[in-house]
């Protein structure tokens, strides 16, 4: 009790502190106000900044994990090259559009921070052996928000059923339109290798 | 009399066609003359219309008439048995994968594909648009068994 | 009317009747062709494609193939065909099938500037004869040449050395199987003392792991590789590790992939050796009885022109082949260079991957079938990878047992049977016996009853060599027989086409298609091809394998067998022989070559009585005797009680095939080994008895570069190669309608960031140029093969696309192959837009 009591006055009379919660004496309230809106907006601004530059793929495959494991493989894809040259880059795909999501996203993120420090996926074969739990995660994901990313740019309702191919169309209409499924329930694998895909349902 | 007319036909087809292809078909001969530098020819277009192709016998294994382009078949995973194993075919609609794949080398039918019969891209190809380079005067067997209409 | 048409009438008579009366017929009435109509005939033979030697029945009507499929009884396929092998049923049937001879004929004579007109037989044969004779007289046997084939019946190839060595006294005869398994055969012999694998297909039962050293088994032995995934699939314990130069659909279905330097996986070899000694896994008592070591000349050059700088530099280019005697403790010095560190930075592999292999070699428990094919072959230092694989089995004594088993692949359906066994190499004769031994010689003359001393020692010209003499017009009468060189040489702008037109030279092309070679030639002789003659080839785990004549060529087409032996009617021994062989041996002047080679009481002594009865045979009912037999016979009597022991013709006609050597009517599935291998003796456990001390032998030799390597201008590696759906030139594959649009051009396969680099994307038209000459191609960055960057792939089946106008001609200066795997290329973009798709 006395070590709590201790450490409140210890901060209380620190001078930092006393000036900072004495008002102002010299300084106008409009200075004060509008400087404190700047520094906000400079602060929110950087903030995002960064935050839009982790959102590249420049930022993501600046990791040697991602550069030769992930991103190799979508390079061979159609989400990378294809007729109308419309391409998906990595945040597309696996961050989510909206602000708090993103964020959510951005702070599980972190792990993948950690992953890189501590080099537990710094091999082809180590990245090989986490694959299905790393792309359980991905799967799990999209599955929870009903395949989001897929749909940010594919839209169900936006889909000419005449110009997809007989067996596409027909899985469509059967599965997608009547919300039986969602994009990731069959498109497994299609932007990135497979991991062993035993005991995955529709899979052998 | 038949056989004749046929082996006259196919020699004589072989013939003319010979003569004539000899200088159509570039792309089998080569350049001429050989050095000269020939434009590439454009890349086909996948035949992705899932309209299944007749077989050239009964034992020709079918050919593949969708896109098959970025499907897995590694040790991880077969997209191709994805739909065309048994058990996935009420929900795909798909051809299921003949009898023959649940059997093992020794003729054995087994109870789950044969795993020797992974490899589907060893049998099974797709096709592209293109239009062959000459044509093949291979005669189909209905062609020879001799069948009129029966009415009843 | 015949008989069946009739019984069709009267059945629809008998439908009608039925119909009126309101009678249900049984099913053999009803509206379905039955009985005789729909009856197909049968019979075996082996594919016409790869040197797997899958087993096909084939299905016959009114004289036309009209089915294939594999076959059940083949031990090779057990029902199994790859997608070539199910469509053999069209492969005769393209419509510019040649069906008459062609020549360059100007006013009714041969003009070598003249276009390619039809012509008969004698009027071509006639040419041909005038122009050897011509040849043999102003310049002698040393300007004329035949290059054969791996594709060759054993029939075929027999009759070629005949009439080349004995007929017209030249050891100009080269098989393509040069371009394709020379480094391995040399490899063989130079370690074992004997051709061809030790062991067979059944390892691929036993093994627990697989490694494929340059090997895309996945599209090039798309049937043994269905024998290596069902072993995987089935054994979960089993491994299959994959070095390659870039990825494809093997690696895809591979453990682990081990991508490595262009050239560099001689010091994989050397690392996993040395691996084995630090690690004591040396097998002491194996290497003790049956190992010598021996060191290889190093700087040996790389087989390009004398005059090249390169082997102007080199120490030992004349001396490539030449080695001294070592021992254990030198061999562990030299390799013990080949640390993981080096090996690592050097070849770009891993080091957890490297260990991970090396571990599989050393681990005495694990059973390892090594398998290679042209990764290692088409190597400038390929006898030396050859030698490098066979010492990790040697030190290790994985070898000559099930499981255990360094294997070749090999590429073409007859390499073994034909070009090796029979001996259509330039240095060869029959049963692995060579042309400048003169021990060997005197026993040819005696089997073939010809005069001692006829035989040339001298070694003839090889592939390259070949077109390197037509080209400075010392080789000038020159016969191509079932291959498509002007497609498959290297750098053939300017080392293959300039002699095919060279003024000097008179160039025949056998062939069933107008091929890029045959459009190249002065005289195109139509030919009959696979089940249009009666055949036998060997595959790669030396089964010999028959086939009958199922239907006849279309048109003038014949045989090259016909061919050979028809056109040896024109010779006489005075226009063909020295004077002096003739003035001593006086019996047999006068006389055609027809005569002393086929009708020499050996060849000739099977009646036509023995020709099976419900088969035609063309060559045996032109020549008078059951040719094939006959040939067959004489030929086997090399090798009976020499190791390479042959059943007796009938039998193999019955029989899926058989392994030699079979002694006392068993094949033999594993050579050099006790208990397996009835040559070696009680006790011994394994006996190499190819050598005279009945040892292998481990040779040592080092790392080194590649003749040609990316720089500043020429940026690239190029790798040359096949894919699945097409064999070799693609002149019977790109014939099918179906295998052509299953892969439908060349490509030039390419990293994306390569192509990001060039300002190319995927399906533009790009120049790809080397030092020696250029083609134009579209970039394709997917599909199967993963380039790495830096590295592109071009297949070289498509004749419109000649990838070829670019390889280097280097060859590894032992075997004389080539290295169609490593050289430099730059790609531009063509300024032209892409035209769509029709």
């Amino acid at each position: 009790m006395a070590a709590i009591a201790r450490a409140w006055s210890w901060f209380w009379l620190n001078p930092w502190v006393r000036t900072a919660t004495r008002p102002p004496v010299t300084l106008s309230l409009a200075f004060l106000t509008l400087g404190g809106f700047v520094a906000g907006v400079l602060f929110w601004g950087g903030f995002n900044t960064v935050l839009e530059h982790t959102n590249t793929e420049a930022f993501c495959t600046s990791c040697h994990e991602m550069k030769t494991n992930v991103f190799e493989e979508l390079k061979g894809t159609i989400h990378y090259a294809n007729r109308s040259g419309v391409r998906a880059t990595c945040p597309d795909c696996h961050v989510p559009h909206q602000w708090t999501d993103k964020i959510a996203r951005k702070m599980q993120a972190s792990k993948e921070v950690w992953g890189h420090l501590f080099g537990s996926i710094d091999t082809r074969d180590k990245f090989l052996d986490l694959r299905r739990h790393l792309a359980e995660h991905e799967w799990a994901r999209m599955k929870a928000n009903d395949s989001l990313e897929c749909r940010n740019c594919h839209s169900a309702q936006s889909m000419d059923v005449s110009k997809q191919n007989p067996r596409a169309a027909a899985a469509h209409e059967k599965d997608l339109f009547t919300g039986q499924k969602t994009c990731i329930d069959c498109h497994k694998g299609i932007a990135h290798k497979l991991p062993n895909m035993q005991g995955v349902p529709g899979w052998q | 009399m038949r056989r004749l007319l046929l082996s006259a036909c196919a020699g004589a087809t072989c013939l003319v066609a010979g003569a004539l292809f000899a200088q159509e078909a570039p792309r089998l001969t080569g350049p001429e003359p050989f050095t000269k530098e020939t434009p590439a020819p454009p890349m086909q277009r996948q035949v992705t219309d899932d309209v299944r192709r007749k077989r050239n016998y009964p034992d020709q294994p079918p050919l593949i008439p969708h896109a098959i382009e970025g499907y897995a078949l590694d040790l991880n995973a077969n997209k191709c048995l994805a739909c065309h194993a048994r058990k996935f075919t009420e929900q795909s609609q798909a051809p299921m994968i003949s009898v023959t794949h649940y059997q093992d080398r020794e003729g054995n039918t087994l109870g789950g594909v044969s795993p020797r019969r992974y490899s589907c891209l060893a049998c099974h190809v797709p096709q592209t648009a293109a239009k062959p380079l000459v044509p093949n005067t291979f005669v189909d067997m209905d062609a020879l068994v001799e069948r009129e209409p029966r009415g009843r | 009317m015949d008989v069946s048409r009739r019984t069709l009438l009267k059945a629809q008579a008998a439908a009608a009747a039925a119909a009126v009366a309101g009678i249900d017929l049984p099913a053999a009435a009803q509206n379905l062709a039955a009985g005789e109509e729909i009856a197909l005939k049968w019979s075996k033979a082996p594919c016409r494609f790869c040197g797997t030697g899958c087993g096909v029945m084939v299905g016959v009507k009114d004289g036309r193939v009209v089915a294939t499929h594999g076959d059940m009884q083949a031990e090779v396929n057990r029902g199994l065909n790859c997608v070539k092998g199910y469509f053999l049923s069209k492969i005769m049937y393209g419509a510019d099938r040649l069906t008459q001879p062609l020549m360059r004929v100007r006013d009714g004579k041969f003009d070598k500037n003249a276009e390619l007109q039809p012509v008969s037989w004698d009027q071509a044969f006639d040419e041909m004869a005038r122009q050897w004779k011509r040849v043999l007289r102003e310049k002698g046997p040393k300007a004329v040449g035949m290059f054969g084939s791996g594709q060759w019946t054993i029939f075929e190839g027999y009759a070629a050395t005949k009439l080349m060595r004995a007929g017209f006294r030249s050891n100009n005869l080269d098989p393509n199987a040069r371009h394709c398994m020379a480094s391995a055969a040399v490899g063989f012999i130079r370690t074992f003392g004997m051709d061809e694998p030790m062991g067979c297909y059944d390892d691929f039962e036993h093994a627990d792991a697989f490694v494929l050293w340059g090997s895309n088994m996945a599209e090039m032995h798309p049937i043994l590789w269905t024998r290596v995934i069902d072993r995987r699939l089935s054994a979960p314990h089993v491994r299959i590790a994959t070095l390659s130069t870039y990825e494809h659909r093997t690696t895809e279905l591979s453990d682990q992939s081990l991508i490595f330097q262009p050239g560099t996986d001689l010091a994989i070899l050397n690392f996993v050796a040395n691996y084995i000694i630090q690690n004591g896994a040396v097998n002491r008592d194996f290497v003790d009885r049956h190992v010598n070591f021996r060191v290889a000349n190093t700087d040996i050059g790389y087989g390009l022109r004398p005059e090249h700088v390169l082997e102007q530099r080199a120490t030992h280019a004349n001396e490539a082949a030449v080695s001294q005697p070592s021992n254990f403790e030198a061999y562990a010095r030299m390799v013990g260079e080949y640390t993981l560190d080096k090996t690592a930075e050097l070849t770009g592999v891993s080091k957890e991957r490297l260990l991970t292999l090396a571990k599989l070699y050393a681990d005495p428990k694990t059973k390892v079938m090594s398998l290679w094919t042209m990764g290692f072959n088409q190597h400038v230092r390929g006898v030396w990878a050859n030698h490098l694989v066979y010492n990790i089995h040697l030190l290790t004594g994985k070898i000559s047992e099930p499981g255990n088993s360094p294997f070749s692949l090999t590429g073409q359906p007859s390499a073994c049977g034909t070009a090796r066994e029979v001996g259509t190499f330039s240095h060869r004769l029959p049963a692995d016996m060579q042309v400048n031994n003169a021990e060997h010689r005197k026993h040819a003359e005696e089997i073939w009853k010809l005069p001692p001393g006829l035989l040339n020692g001298e070694i003839g010209y090889h592939a390259v060599q070949q077109d390197r003499m037509l080209k400075d017009g010392k080789l000038n009468a020159y016969w191509i027989m079932c291959n498509n060189n002007l497609q498959t040489a290297p750098n053939t702008n300017n080392e293959t086409y300039p002699g095919y037109r060279n003024p000097a030279n008179f160039v025949v092309c056998s062939d069933p298609y107008p091929t890029v070679t045959a459009m190249a030639a002065d005289v195109v002789l139509p030919t009959a091809m696979w089940v249009e003659k009666e055949g036998a080839y060997g595959n790669a785990e030396r089964r010999t394998h028959m086939w009958r004549q199922l239907v006849n060529a279309p048109g003038e087409a014949r045989s090259d067998l016909w061919q050979l032996m028809e056109f040896s009617k024109r010779f006489t021994t005075d226009e063909a022989w020295a004077p002096e062989i003739l003035a001593a041996h006086p019996e047999y002047k006068g006389k055609s070559l027809f005569d002393v080679l086929w009708r020499n009481g050996s060849v000739d002594r099977f009646g036509l009585s023995e020709i099976a009865a419900d088969h035609d045979n063309v060559e045996s009912k032109r020549f008078g005797f059951y040719v094939q037999k006959g040939l067959f016979e004489e030929y086997a009597s090399f090798g009976r009680g020499h190791g390479h022991d042959l059943a007796p013709f009938d039998r193999y006609h019955e029989v899926r095939g058989l392994r030699w050597p079979v002694v006392d009517g068993k094949e033999t599935r594993w050579r050099y080994r006790e208990g397996h291998d009835p040559y070696v003796e009680k006790g011994s456990g394994w006996q190499f008895y190819g050598n005279p001390d009945r040892r292998a032998v481990v040779m040592a030799a080092p790392y080194e570069p590649p003749a040609e390597a990316p720089d500043q201008e020429y940026d690239l590696w190029l790798v040359t190669g096949r894919v699945l759906e097409h064999w070799h030139s693609g002149s019977m594959t790109m014939r099918v309608p179906e295998l052509y649009r299953a892969f439908t051009g060349a490509v030039l396969f390419m990293h994306p960031d390569d192509a990001q680099k060039r300002g190319l994307r995927r399906g533009q038209e790009v120049r790809i140029v080397s030092r020696r000459g250029e083609i134009r191609s579209r970039v394709e960055t997917r599909g199967r093969n993963k380039m790495p960057p830096g590295r592109v792939f071009v297949p070289f089946f498509d004749a419109s696309q000649l990838i070829n106008k670019a390889t280097l001609d280097a060859t590894d200066p032992i075997s004389k192959q080539t290295d169609f795997k490593k050289c430099a290329v730059k790609v531009i973009g063509v300024a032209m837009t892409e035209r769509g798709a029709e």
